[in-house]
């Protein structure tokens, strides 16, 4: 299986592709990486910080793999991409080019993971021209010094997060 | 009618407290003013901000809800796990005073909605916080501070 670093702020995890489940999705975000740029930690889903991709490494995916159900694990990591028209309200906290349309990386370090409102009501969206919701790759290498830095993303604002192929 | 300034890093709003519906919890609250302490985001309830209330409670049961509005200001006892990074050895809820700043927001709890006792109304301001909220979310939250006028 292939593997992606993640860097932030001084440490770094390290994730497995689900190259067997969801393939072509895996090769699209191969392709693009490295990425970086500001992340941001969730306030719907608890413990997640997403990485919006920008520029010429927006992605538009269509679903793959087995639904999760809106289920998730801690250390999960998720393409996710919404259309305009799905957005909940104004997203005053993002850049604005991803006030509409958002595509990111949803990036669970911790726990609890998916609990809280995003839970209980659900982003919509069988339709897949809408919103796509794809997990592709989970943590294997989790230091809690990366959780942290994560965890702090919620009180001192914005921090660079860097993903890269890991080919040691 | 008493009313309290919400400030919030670089802005303020006042709320009326409804001592009407919430007696208890009201007078509960006025005993506790002046707050100030670290405002926190929440990662789990939609566009809410909150502080920890520095008392163990209990808060009075009285005039709660579960279906939150914009501009209403609200203790509970929040799951301390969304304010921790891990449970605290002893202590699984604290006492916060929070509010709504946006739609798409309602408290919830482990496993469902939470009730709130709502203590009063935002009436002036709450577009100056609606701001002030997600530029703190992207530059660092600084203090919560809510004193009585």
């Amino acid at each position: 299986m292939r593997r992606l670093l993640f860097e932030l702020e001084g440490t770094s995890a390290i994730a497995e592709l689900h190259d067997d489940i969801v393939p072509d999705t895996c090769d699209a975000v191969w392709d693009i990486l490295p990425v970086e740029g500001m992340s941001i930690h969730a306030n719907w889903a608890s413990r997640e910080i997403m990485l919006h991709l920008q520029g010429d490494k927006i992605l538009r995916l269509p679903p793959e793999g087995p639904s999760s159900h809106g289920i998730i694990a801690p250390g999960d990591i998720v393409y996710f991409w919404r259309a305009p028209q799905m957005s909940r309200g104004k997203q005053l906290a993002y850049s604005s080019e991803f006030e509409r349309e958002l595509s990111e990386f949803a990036i669970f370090y911790g726990d609890p993971s998916g609990v809280g409102l995003a839970a209980s009501d659900p982003a919509r969206g069988a339709d897949p021209t809408l919103q796509v919701t794809t997990l592709f790759a989970h943590f294997v290498d989790l230091p809690v010094e990366f959780m942290n830095k994560c965890e702090a993303i919620r009180h001192e604002g914005l921090k660079r997060l860097v993903v890269k192929r890991y080919e040691p | 009618m008493t009313r309290v300034r919400i400030a919030l890093g670089a802005v303020e709003a006042i709320a009326e407290l409804d001592e009407v519906h919430a007696p208890e919890t009201t007078a509960w609250l006025r005993r506790l003013l002046p707050i100030g302490n670290q405002a926190m985001h929440s990662m789990e309830n939609g566009r809410e901000v909150y502080a920890l209330l520095d008392t163990r409670g209990p808060i009075p049961e009285e005039n709660q809800t579960i279906y939150q509005c914009v501009g209403d200001l609200f203790v509970y006892h929040k799951p301390a796990i969304f304010v921790e990074p891990v449970w605290p050895r002893h202590v699984r809820a604290f006492p916060v005073i929070g509010f709504i700043y946006e739609r798409d927001s309602a408290v919830r709890g482990m496993t469902g909605p939470l009730a709130t006792n709502i203590v009063g109304r935002i009436t002036r301001g709450l577009d100056a916080l609606a701001h002030e909220a997600p530029r703190m979310r992207r530059e660092g939250f600084g203090e919560l501070a809510i004193t009585a006028l």
